[in-house]
């Protein structure tokens, strides 16, 4: 410590430009006391450092509210919840009829909104130029991005439900899933194209300069480069899609159903509900009675989120390693 | 024209790909002006059709009457793209009459059926299928188009299926072929891409397009479907803007009082920026501006897992901890009695879920201060605290303001959390406490889209689902550029 001391005369320019070669005494300690004495500051830092506080106990008072809520239902009869089909006896009411539905909208979410929107990111990347109509689709995007999940619902309904009948059958888990993957299109968009402005532009241009075309160079060179941050945002977008229950709502998710003797098929195009939709049915019930299901509905929704979360980590940092950085 | 136009095809590929290789390469079959008439001639015929069928569907009150987005809607819709990205370069019937060289193969006339067969599918693919569209079971004739473009798609020279079917494969590709034989021979073959790089250069780019168009096609529907449907509530019989100012919002015996969730808007919304605006920007603050890069590591983790936690959980959050566990105890020591359901419980729901919301954005905007700004501030002797507020806040307070903005948008549009939470059923009366239940626009569409099957056929309420919706988009759709505007107006550029 003795030979990084400001103020010691026996180092002049070991380390760079040293304090003591002024006349006005500066030294660490001087520092120091200068920065205690400074109240301001130190209110100032508290009040940041309150907030940092605030925002872990909501944080912790969310986690530990569900949990501990969820613990007759979770700790009781965990695989009859996972396993059970709504129903209104809460003695057997379970989830899997949303684990199913939330893991099909996954599934066409993932067909639909991931292909155009990362085309679409690499389209106004890539090949657009200044033109009106690429400012427009820009312009679209990111208004897009800021309208309410609900407005998506009424547009599921009056382009899915009714308008397209014929082949999602109605209120049906094909309609849902249609719907969020207008919702994350935006998001897929703004994110794959963040990813894909970060690629060097000299990348491109060795590429050109060894006599590839335009989309040889994209396939080669820009979408590998990128595809970390792409797909870090498609995986983000699929946990938005995952939570979201207000367009659900609007398109008529079921709270209760059954299927009867339906085929797979069928039952695609019939009644669903989703996870999301599991815990606002259970959350508006009776709170004496239901209030343990919501709870422990919000603890699957959760963990399925977190864990889509986890896959997005662990992808992000497996194709970078391979990627070599 | 005397010559037969395959072979002057082959003679002008050959000759190009020699000058200037095949990028330089276009088809030469039919002539332009031919292309250009039998194209106008077409458009016509099928605007023409559309329009007397959609006449005919008007007056004859079928189930699809209402000019809302119906089956034949989205049929002309789909079919006018592809028309329009294939017709254009390809034959078309008017066109083939016109020159009818179109159907020579190769130098010699195609026989006089293939031609017949062909137009006669063509149309009717083209204005028979449409108007069978009518009948309502939509999804075959959907399938079938999808089916038909990407067969298109995959056919040399994007020519539809149906020329093929009637053998007549035309001079075009035929050419291609020839000219790559002869480029092969007499080329210096290394310097020029082939056919198929660039073919499938000119694709990816095509479909990229598409892509991109998709955003604009999601607002051009969102609005359309919206404010036609939100137009049907205001010009209905049973509609009087009398029923906009009424005792409260119940949409099932016609009253409309829209003041009634705009109060209950308001107080989510100003609640909500209570609690997420000095959090949010102390968190915000202190990331940027005081924490070291392990303190980072923690507290950034944290604060993105409150932005993925989904909005139903908070919604249940607030009636499970929030109200029964704060605001009633603290509610006692002033007198006020709190319910499960209340506003306020409802607002520090939406408050929670907007504290990640500001503190990224106004974070990112910290952190694009240079760093010479905080630097030249200590310089001239200032504390940390006073360069953290009156350098760095200043100059970032573009997009400070624009995360402020960001999170009201938010919290006007967060649905369910007010669903869960705010109490508001099938309506509500008037209510001006946030200590009571309330009814937000957004809770008011979930609840209308709740009971979706039960109100379709109850007069205009299920309209007034959509009269809201276009009132929530165009208020977030102001917000939005009115925050954009901010950026803009106040960015400095370093």
């Amino acid at each position: 410590m003795t030979t990084t001391t400001p103020g010691s005369p026996e180092t002049p320019g070991s380390s760079g430009p040293s304090l003591s070669t002024g006349r006005v005494p500066l030294s660490f300690d001087s520092l120091k006391r200068r920065r205690s004495q400074d109240s301001f500051g130190q209110v100032f830092q508290g009040l940041l450092v309150l907030s940092v506080a605030i925002a872990f106990a909501m944080v912790l008072a969310v986690i530990i509210t569900v949990v501990y809520d969820s613990a007759d239902v979770l700790f009781s009869r965990f695989w009859e919840f996972l396993n059970n089909r709504s129903s209104s006896d809460p003695a057997k009411a379970g989830v899997a009829q949303g684990i199913r539905g939330s893991l099909i909208i996954a599934a066409i979410v993932s067909l639909v909104a991931f292909p155009i929107g990362i085309g679409a990111a690499i389209y106004l990347e890539e090949y657009a130029s200044d033109t009106p109509m690429t400012r427009l689709i820009e312009v679209t995007v990111r208004n897009l991005a800021g309208v309410p999940s609900i407005v998506y619902g009424l547009l599921g309904l009056a382009v899915f439900v009714q308008g397209l009948r014929g082949i999602t059958g109605g209120s049906s888990v094909i309609s849902a899933g249609l719907t969020l993957s207008i919702l994350v299109l935006p998001i897929v968009i703004i994110a794959s194209g963040e990813a894909i402005r970060a690629v060097p532009g000299s990348l491109r241009e060795g590429a050109y300069g060894l006599g590839a075309t335009q989309w040889e160079v994209i396939r080669t060179q820009v979408l590998p480069a990128a595809l970390p941050g792409i797909l870090t945002g498609a995986v983000l977008s699929m946990a938005r899609a995952l939570g979201e229950a207000a367009p659900l709502l609007v398109i008529g998710a079921a709270a209760f159903y059954s299927t009867g003797f339906q085929g797979q098929l069928e039952q695609m195009q019939g009644a669903f509900t989703a996870l999301p939709m599991n815990v606002a049915t259970f959350a508006k019930l009776p709170a004496d009675v239901w209030s343990s299901h919501a709870a422990a509905a919000s603890v699957t929704v959760m963990v399925l989120v977190f864990f889509v979360n986890i896959v997005a980590i662990v992808v992000r940092a497996r194709v970078s390693k391979k990627l070599g950085r | 024209m005397g010559e037969p136009v395959a072979r002057a095809a082959v003679r002008m590929t050959a000759t190009a790909s020699l000058a200037g290789g095949l990028r330089r390469w276009k088809p030469t079959t039919p002539s332009l002006r031919a292309r250009a008439v039998a194209t106008a001639v077409e458009a016509i015929l099928y605007l023409a059709i559309t329009i007397v069928v959609a006449i005919v569907e008007f007056y004859a009150a079928g189930p699809f009457s209402d000019f809302a987005i119906s089956n034949w809607w989205i049929g002309f819709v789909v079919m006018a793209i592809w028309q329009g990205w294939h017709w254009a370069g390809a034959q078309t019937p008017v066109g083939s009459y016109v020159d009818h060289y179109i159907a020579e193969t190769n130098g010699a006339p195609a026989c006089f059926w293939c031609v017949a067969v062909r137009q006669l599918t063509r149309f009717g693919f083209l204005y028979a299928l449409p108007v069978l569209a009518l009948s309502g079971n939509v999804s075959v004739i959907l399938a079938f188009w999808i089916a038909a473009g990407i067969a298109t798609y995959l056919t040399p020279g994007h020519r539809a299926p149906w020329d093929l079917f009637a053998g007549t494969q035309l001079t075009e590709s035929l050419a291609i072929e020839r000219s790559e034989a002869l480029a092969e021979i007499t080329a210096p073959a290394d310097f020029r891409l082939s056919r198929q790089r660039v073919a499938e250069n000119r694709r990816a780019r095509r479909i990229m397009l598409i892509a991109g168009m998709s955003s604009v096609l999601v607002s051009v529907l969102i609005v359309w479907n919206i404010f036609s449907e939100a137009w049907q509530f205001v010009a209905a019989d049973e509609f009087e803007w009398g029923l906009l100012t009424d005792i409260g919002w119940f949409p099932r015996r016609n009253k409309f009082d829209l003041a009634t969730l705009f109060v209950g808007t308001l107080w989510i919304t100003g609640i909500a920026i209570l609690v997420a605006g000095p959090v949010g920007l102390g968190v915000a603050i202190y990331l940027s501006e005081y924490a070291k890069t392990n303190v980072r590591t923690i507290v950034k983790p944290v604060i993105e897992t409150l932005a993925s936690i989904p909005s139903v959980v908070l919604g249940f959050f607030a009636i499970a901890f929030i109200s029964p566990d704060i605001l009633k105890p603290v509610g006692s020591v002033f007198g006020i009695d709190f319910g499960i359901f209340s506003l306020l419980s409802a607002g520090i729901g939406v408050g929670i879920l907007s504290v990640p919301i500001v503190a990224s954005i106004a974070e990112d905007a910290m952190r694009a201060v240079p760093q010479e700004l905080r630097e030249a501030s200590y310089g001239l002797g200032a504390r940390k605290a006073t360069t953290a507020l009156r350098v760095v806040f200043p100059a970032a307070l573009s997009g400070i303001s624009a995360a402020l903005i960001v999170a009201i948008s938010r919290a006007i549009g967060e649905t369910m959390v007010v669903f869960i939470a705010a109490g508001g059923s099938g309506g509500a009366i008037f209510e001006a406490n946030p200590s009571e239940p309330g009814q937000t626009i957004t809770a008011a569409m979930a609840s209308l889209g709740a009971g979706t099957d039960s109100v379709a056929g109850s007069g205009i309420a299920f309209q007034s689902l959509y009269f809201l919706g276009a009132l929530l988009f165009v208020i977030t759709l102001l917000l939005n550029v009115f925050s954009d505007a901010i950026v803009r107006r106040f960015r400095q550029v370093y």
